[in-house]
């Protein structure tokens, strides 16, 4: 309990301590002006979220391939959280958007690719809901994890390869200046802590709702848990 | 092998065969598809200019709802009357079930494209071409083998009609995609109609594939 | 080597128990009747058994194998007539038996036989749909032996059936292994020689003499 409740206190510090960075050691972007600073979470949360659905792919072959209740307790955590951050990546993305493009939304391969992303996963959990708990949930549940994440970079290139035969706006990408770059890996490491962070207490809750379930949930905050199996 | 063809082969021919008996899905779907083109007709302003431009889209937006439809339906008549069990309990492998449904089904979605592209030629003034033809029908294969997949899990579940939309739709855009992009080159568009089959091709691989080897996990436990 | 091995097999539904603990041994030729009330898990060990169904823990072991490892080579060799007769009801009777001939790779010639059994030439040509149900479950009960199973697993076959029934019944049993779950105090004695009764998922006993529990 109290080893969770430090990590999750170290992965906020972490963010913090990006969040000052981001606003007050990053210079201002010359062209796009200080909405420029969303790039750097924007971004952040994307990488994050494919890490946590690179989770869940292992999670769902590994549950498939040798049954492991643990393979798919961790992606069930990955996926969670996961689509927390395709949230927090697809709507930061349309902040970011309209002030400097003048639309929320384009059709290009990277938002469109993200949003089926986002439309999987939901999926994932819905299946997870439905489905009769246990072996039906997991297994379903892994299979759409596995072809949701196949799918992401196949619709990536199709729409992509769609976009060469009808251009349309285009994402310019300069280079970075070191403070930016240091800015931006920064913040990308405290991100991918803090996503794992989430995912190991989704995990630890994910355990804790299949080998005790009302208890668990009762008894979580006051008591000194053990660890389970 | 030639045990999962002969099953596979079989379970195709049953379910053509119901469909013959009770001739439900085939014309729900032809009306349903000349309905979508009617109504585009007056939803959009077609004119000699326009129509290269939408056609793509109406002809997808027809067939994927069509698709959604006759694949949904190909598993719930087996949840109807509790048959995937007894089915399963013959010892046929999951795979060849899967494999036989899918063909019936996207057989059953070909007769219906038959329907389609005639009336697109019509109110659109879609040039029929063997390429567009072959598009549309490596499209249906790709279809088809997802669209059953999910159709045969959803079947399952409870929420199936919103299920089964939300977890096909995903898939089905890269072929939604370039056969639209086929739909266009036939039209006139720049671009080689080679490079939307090649695509499509491969795609169909990667699915059809994938799908056989997921068949078990959805149709057994 | 004795026909079914069933050690501590439990199953829940989510957390909903369904069997506890449930031992049975079944040799090579006894007709075993399971006994019970609605709910108190017939049908459940029955799906476990014919491998429809993982239970949630357990072992089993049938006809020598492993069932949760060999369930495919096992369903070759078993035969299962479920709750619901589970039939195309728009396929005749005897395209459903062709059918299923068909996936088992069993020879269709024995079809014309499978309907004689179950009383059924006369409507051969009809839809399953147009039978009525006694005649649906004489058909879902001859599908049972069209490979000529060493194992037959029947649910509540009498459920639906008629007088006629009882007697296929007794001509599918014959001469193989049998676990038949029933209501029906007289059936289960004419057919089988043990019994073991439910009782909330719980084996209540097991006897070779029937005998009505509370």
């Amino acid at each position: 309990m109290t080893r969770y409740l430090g990590a999750a206190a170290g992965a906020v510090a972490l963010m913090l301590a990006a969040a000052a960075l981001i606003f007050f050691f990053a210079p201002t972007d010359a062209l796009q002006g200080p909405v420029q600073r969303i790039f750097y979470l924007h971004v952040s949360a994307a990488i994050a979220a494919f890490a946590s659905f690179a989770v869940v792919l292992v999670g769902s072959v590994l549950y498939l391939w040798r049954g492991s209740v643990r393979a798919d307790r961790l992606a069930r955590a990955g996926a969670l959280v996961g689509v927390v951050f395709t949230t927090v990546t697809l709507v930061m993305g349309m902040l970011w958007a309209k002030p400097i493009w003048g639309t929320y939304w384009t059709w290009d391969a990277r938002l469109t690719s993200t949003l089926v992303l986002w439309i999987i996963y939901a999926g994932y959990l819905l299946v997870r809901r439905l489905a009769a708990p246990g072996r039906q949930a997991a297994r379903f549940a892994a299979v759409v994890g596995i072809f949701g994440f196949i799918d992401v970079p196949v619709v990536y290139f199709s729409v992509d390869w769609w976009r060469t035969q009808h251009p349309g706006p285009v994402i310019a990408t300069d280079a970075l200046p070191p403070e930016m770059l240091f800015t931006f890996l920064f913040t990308m490491v405290c991100t991918l802590v803090l996503a794992g962070t989430l995912i190991a207490i989704r995990y630890r809750i994910e355990t804790l709702m299949d080998t005790a379930p009302a208890a668990a949930i009762m008894n979580a905050p006051a008591t000194h848990l053990e660890p389970a199996q | 092998m030639t045990r999962s063809i002969a099953v596979a082969v079989a379970i195709a021919r049953k379910d053509l065969l119901a469909e013959w008996r009770t001739r439900e899905l085939v014309p729900a779907l032809a009306q349903f598809v000349v309905l979508a083109l009617v109504i585009a007709n007056f939803g959009f302003q077609i004119d000699s200019r326009s129509a290269p431009a939408i056609a793509p889209g109406v002809l997808w937006l027809a067939l994927v709802f069509a698709g959604l439809v006759a694949f949904g339906r190909a598993f719930a008549a087996e949840r109807e009357q509790a048959t995937l069990e007894a089915v399963l309990l013959t010892a046929a492998a999951p795979a060849a079930i899967f494999g036989g449904k899918a063909l019936a089904a996207g057989l059953l979605l070909v007769l219906c494209e038959a329907v389609l592209l005639p009336a697109l030629a019509l109110f659109f003034g879609v040039p029929i071409s063997f390429g567009l033809v072959f598009a549309v029908l490596l499209a249906t294969v790709g279809m088809a083998a997802l669209g059953c997949l999910f159709a045969a899990m959803v079947a399952q579940l409870r929420a199936r009609e919103l299920l089964l939309p939300l977890l096909t739709l995903p898939l089905w855009i890269p072929f939604i995609v370039a056969g639209g992009q086929a739909v266009q080159v036939a039209m006139g568009a720049d671009g080689t109609m080679d490079q939307a089959l090649k695509l499509l091709l491969d795609f169909d691989i990667l699915f059809v594939v994938l799908t056989s080897l997921a068949a078990r996990f959805v149709l057994d436990d | 080597m004795s026909a079914i091995v069933a050690e501590s097999v439990s199953h829940w539904f989510g957390s909903e128990p369904a069997l506890d603990a449930v031992d049975l041994v079944v040799e090579r030729g006894d007709h075993v009747a399971v006994l019970g009330e609605n709910g108190a898990g017939k049908t459940t060990l029955l799906r476990i058994l014919a491998t429809a169904l993982r239970p949630s823990s357990g072992k089993l072991e049938i006809m020598g194998l492993d069932a949760l490892r060999e369930r495919r080579r096992l369903r070759g060799r078993m035969g299962y007539v479920a709750h619901a007769p589970g039939i195309y009801g728009a396929l005749t009777a005897e395209e459903n038996l062709a059918f299923f001939c068909d996936l088992r790779g069993a020879d269709r010639a024995r079809v014309p036989e499978a309907l004689e059994l179950a009383r059924l030439t006369q409507v051969a040509r009809r839809r399953a749909s147009e039978l009525s149900r006694g005649m649906q479950q004489r058909l879902a009960i001859a599908r049972a032996v069209l490979h000529d199973p060493l194992l037959l697993i029947l649910d509540e076959p009498d459920a639906s059936l008629d007088a006629e029934g009882a007697d296929l019944i007794a001509a599918v049993m014959n001469g193989r292994t049998a676990v038949l779950a029933t209501h029906d105090q007289a059936l289960a004695t004419r057919l089988c020689q043990r019994a073991l009764t439910l009782r909330r998922g719980r084996v209540l006993g097991q006897g070779s003499r029937l005998r009505i529990v509370q």
